[in-house]
């Protein structure tokens, strides 16, 4: 996917997040995005690795500040004791407008994504993300199995809300895939 | 009676103090090897005194890691809400303070002759010169310091610290182990990053880069990311040392637009790279480790010179621009503009152009800034945690850099300037098609 391509794709989820009352932080677009790529195939081409909270991109990161720099994306202050959220810059029209197809092929995955995760807190994305992480790794674990792993990997993360978060996944996995079928 | 404590008189931080075993690294042939890399590339062509090298600037930065492991560890700054962070036990400390001076001397050990000049066209793909560093200091030639040390390093967790966890690609890092690689390849509070602020500024004779270090290194602190119970620790400030934190991210905006990416010094960058593909071969650069420690800038500038002086070479042209300042001109530079109608109009110049003159006599240079120094927590006087960029007007709109050159070769810069000023606008307009697929 060319770059402007993805920042069209990238906006798009930022507006459906913000949509959905999400926080729109970079840990929330983190979160979004991994799913987006991860889960549902999209293809941004963004390497992830397990970091802050859960699966994290540095590759991501680095595209967002980019889209700032060419006021595509730009940042608001909701509150000052958060960082700051993510919202559509200056640009966003001229984007929306110069990638239609690219943005009407993606939409069903940007708004699965974010009806799903646009209401929830840093750690339940945290939660929710690891176990996408470890499911992608041993998807043929059972669930206890791989509600250990989380834990190994996020020891603060109790064993119940790892099944919890665990489950969900698989949750959401099937509904795409019932989605997908249609 | 043997001397186990030593110093190095230093232009930035007057004096370096090193031990013994620091020195033993300092003398291994891959540390000796920096002597002989330039900081700054060809920065020297447009600022004459930035002839400084990665040698010294290393030493600074060790200089300086160990300054802010001392602050951010001693009990009196630690955070409550973040204290499992530190290890138990002095011990413990004692080890991770050599390991996070070990790393940071070798941070830059894998850089390539002229730093970052050419590293994304000569390496293998996806290869960058971290990966060199950290292979560098796992190399058996270092590993026999590491052993001699007392205690002896991990020199996986060197390499961690040197590197980061956004290069050293598959490696898991722990908390702690990211707040100390945070202390030195950090994009906010680096070490690496005050150090080349502070010696790249002395060296172009540019005051821009000059930055309150004291006070900043002195209010640095491992706080927790915000107020919730889930927070992770990471590295900010004190309110006092605000103003220095602001101070060093003016100072690395100013030093990028008026130094990093002055378009001269840019345009050198790009002829030394054409210089090196044509030299060496694209994606060829040596990696096997002797090969690559005998490639310094003096082995490429030998070659220059013999390939300025010889049309038949097939570096002569980039070497010949580079050596006799006939290097390119440029030709137009991103505005506000016209990013508001494209934000990749230069490349849109530099494809017209390409077109009309052939691309011989054309270069784009395009950097929208990547990392994100600004935001990082401050506590205040009450405890409480706040972004950097709710509590500082400055960081909240300091923009990041963004750079979108196109260049021409001098003979036809006349032409070109008058060919663009009658096409401008058509030019400016015309976008890459929306391709079905992605």
């Amino acid at each position: 996917m060319k770059r402007l391509q993805r920042a069209a794709v990238l906006l798009s989820l930022i507006e459906a997040l913000r949509r959905r009352d999400s926080w729109c932080a970079e840990t929330n677009v983190q979160k979004a995005v991994y799913f987006l790529q991860e889960l549902l195939e999209v293809p941004l081409d963004l390497e992830f690795v397990l970091y802050k909270y859960g699966p994290y991109s540095f590759d991501l990161r680095e595209e967002l500040t980019s889209l700032r720099a060419d006021s595509i994306l730009t940042f608001e202050i909701r509150d000052p004791t958060y960082g700051p959220s993510y919202a559509p810059g200056q640009l966003r029209d001229l984007i929306v407008g110069d990638f239609p197809k690219t943005i009407s092929r993606f939409r069903k995955e940007i708004d699965f994504v974010a009806e799903r995760l646009g209401n929830k807190g840093i750690a339940e994305l945290e939660r929710l993300s690891t176990a996408l992480y470890v499911r992608l790794r041993s998807p043929d674990t059972g669930v206890h199995k791989r509600a250990q792993s989380v834990r190994e990997l996020k020891p603060h993360i109790s064993s119940p809300l790892a099944e919890q978060a665990v489950k969900e996944v698989d949750a959401m996995f099937e509904e795409w895939q019932a989605i997908c079928k249609e | 009676m043997e001397k186990h404590f030593h110093e190095i008189r230093d232009a930035v931080h007057v004096f370096v103090h090193l031990d013994t075993e620091e020195r033993r690294v300092v003398d291994s042939v891959a540390f000796q090897r920096l002597r002989h890399i330039h900081q700054l590339a060809l920065t020297h062509l447009v600022y004459p005194g930035a002839t400084h090298r990665r040698f010294e600037h290393s030493l600074g930065v060790m200089e300086l890691a160990g300054r802010v492991f001392d602050v951010i560890t001693a009990e009196r700054n630690r955070d409550s809400r973040v204290r499992q962070v530190f290890p138990p036990s002095p011990d413990a400390l004692n080890y991770w303070r050599r390991v996070v001076r070990m790393a940071a001397l070798c941070h830059d050990l894998g850089h390539l002759p002229f730093s970052h000049a050419a590293e994304g066209t000569l390496l293998p793909q996806g290869m960058k010169h971290h990966d060199l560093s950290a292979k560098i200091i796992q190399s058996d030639d270092m590993q026999r310091i590491w052993e001699s040390v007392t205690p002896p390093l991990r020199r996986q967790e060197v390499a961690k610290l040197a590197v980061g966890p956004k290069d050293l690609k598959g490696e898991a890092f722990g908390p702690w182990e990211s707040l100390l690689s945070e202390t030195i390849v950090g994009d906010s509070f680096g070490v690496d990053r005050m150090d080349y602020l502070l010696r790249d500024s002395l060296h172009a004779g540019v005051i821009y880069g000059k930055i309150d270090q004291y006070r900043l290194i002195d209010t640095l602190r491992v706080l927790p990311e915000n107020n919730t119970k889930e927070a992770e620790p990471a590295l900010g400030v004190e309110l006092g040392g605000l103003p220095s934190a602001e101070g060093l991210l003016l100072a690395r905006y100013f030093m990028y637009t008026q130094v990093y990416f002055h378009p001269v010094r840019r345009i050198y960058d790009i002829h030394l790279r054409d210089f090196l593909t044509a030299w060496l071969g694209r994606n060829r650069f040596p990696t096997e480790l002797d090969d690559f420690l005998r490639l310094t800038d003096e082995e490429v500038l030998v070659e220059m010179r013999k390939a300025a002086r010889d049309p038949s070479h097939p570096g002569h042209d980039p070497a010949d621009r580079i050596l006799n300042r006939k290097h390119f001109r440029l030709l137009y530079e991103r505005n506000p503009d016209d990013s508001a109608k494209n934000p990749e109009a230069g490349r849109a110049v530099y494809a017209a152009a390409c077109q009309e003159f052939g691309d011989q006599y054309v270069r784009h240079d395009r950097y929208a800034e990547k990392e994100d120094p600004a935001d990082f927590p401050v506590r205040m006087r009450d405890d409480r945690i706040v972004s950097s960029r709710a509590q500082s007007h400055v960081l909240k709109d300091l923009p990041p850099v963004n750079v979108d050159y196109v260049f021409v070769a001098p003979e036809i810069r006349t032409e070109a300037e008058q060919w663009l000023a009658r096409n401008r606008q058509d030019i400016i307009v015309q976008k890459e098609k929306e391709e079905d697929e992605p």
